[in-house]
């Protein structure tokens, strides 16, 4: 497989950088609570929030990297085999799933899927900054999932 | 002289009741893209793009679907795999 690309403006690589380096740490965390671990069997819900919490660690570290290592203009992210593309699509998945959680618990799902009606002044400037890293974030998914299996997009 | 032909007479009965089946159910998330999940589908249950598509459908019609149905075991597996694609994926138990 050849490898993927994922290119952005150095400011959109920047501000997500940003962003990233706040909500990582929080992410890893929202992963595990979220999920539906089973509660009847201590020894398997153990194994299930370990291999969770070390995936959501490894998703961190992958994320962090792969931005700080997008030089140029534009920034490149290149992702080597379908193993890489396959966990930048969990980690972006997990920070979505962050963002979702702590920053926008306040707005229902119908206004976060037409964010148009959130892009307003009505915001606080840092909820609007985060919509538009929540929107990027997905925008790379899209663009990953294009280049990775375009038949899913169809 | 030929000898007559008998039918043994076999009696069976079942000393194993079948072991219980498990169901993977996803329910729908609204922030997770379409595509996303059918890349999921596809990667977790090693199954095709169509196929993929038609549950990941189900899903956003319904709220949720059974995925794949089978052993405990291959159930906590596969349910697993899900979530660590952060899809909203429980066990149940079928029937």
């Amino acid at each position: 497989m050849a490898e993927l690309r994922l290119s952005m403006t150095q400011e959109a690589r920047t501000v997500l950088t940003d962003l990233l380096r706040l909500i990582a740490p929080a992410a890893a965390r929202v992963s595990v609570n979220r999920a539906n671990v089973p509660g009847n069997d201590e020894e398997i819900a153990g194994f299930w929030v370990e291999t969770l919490s070390a995936q959501a660690s490894e998703e961190a570290r992958l994320l962090a990297a792969a931005f700080a290592g997008a030089k140029g203009e534009p920034a490149v992210i290149i992702l080597k085999n379908e193993g890489q593309a396959h966990a930048f699509l969990r980690a972006l998945s997990a920070v979505r799933l962050a963002l979702r959680d702590l920053v926008f618990a306040d707005i229902t799902d119908a206004q976060l899927e037409s964010n148009d009606e959130l892009d307003d002044e009505s915001l606080p400037t840092e909820k609007r900054h985060a919509l538009a890293c929540y929107v990027c974030f997905g925008l790379l998914q899209q663009s990953l999932i294009s280049q990775l299996c375009p038949e899913a997009l169809d | 002289m030929a000898k007559p032909k008998l039918k043994p007479e076999i009696k069976t009965e079942s000393l194993v009741s079948a072991a219980p089946k498990w169901n993977v159910v996803v329910l729908n998330d609204p922030i997770n893209y379409q595509a996303y999940v059918v890349v999921a589908f596809m990667s977790v249950l090693r199954i095709g793009a169509p196929e993929a598509k038609k549950l990941m459908q189900a899903i956003h019609a319904e709220g949720r679907a059974t995925v794949w149905t089978g052993d405990r075991e291959r159930a906590e597996m596969l349910a697993l795999e899900l979530q660590q694609w952060h899809l909203n994926s429980l066990l149940e138990k079928d029937g």
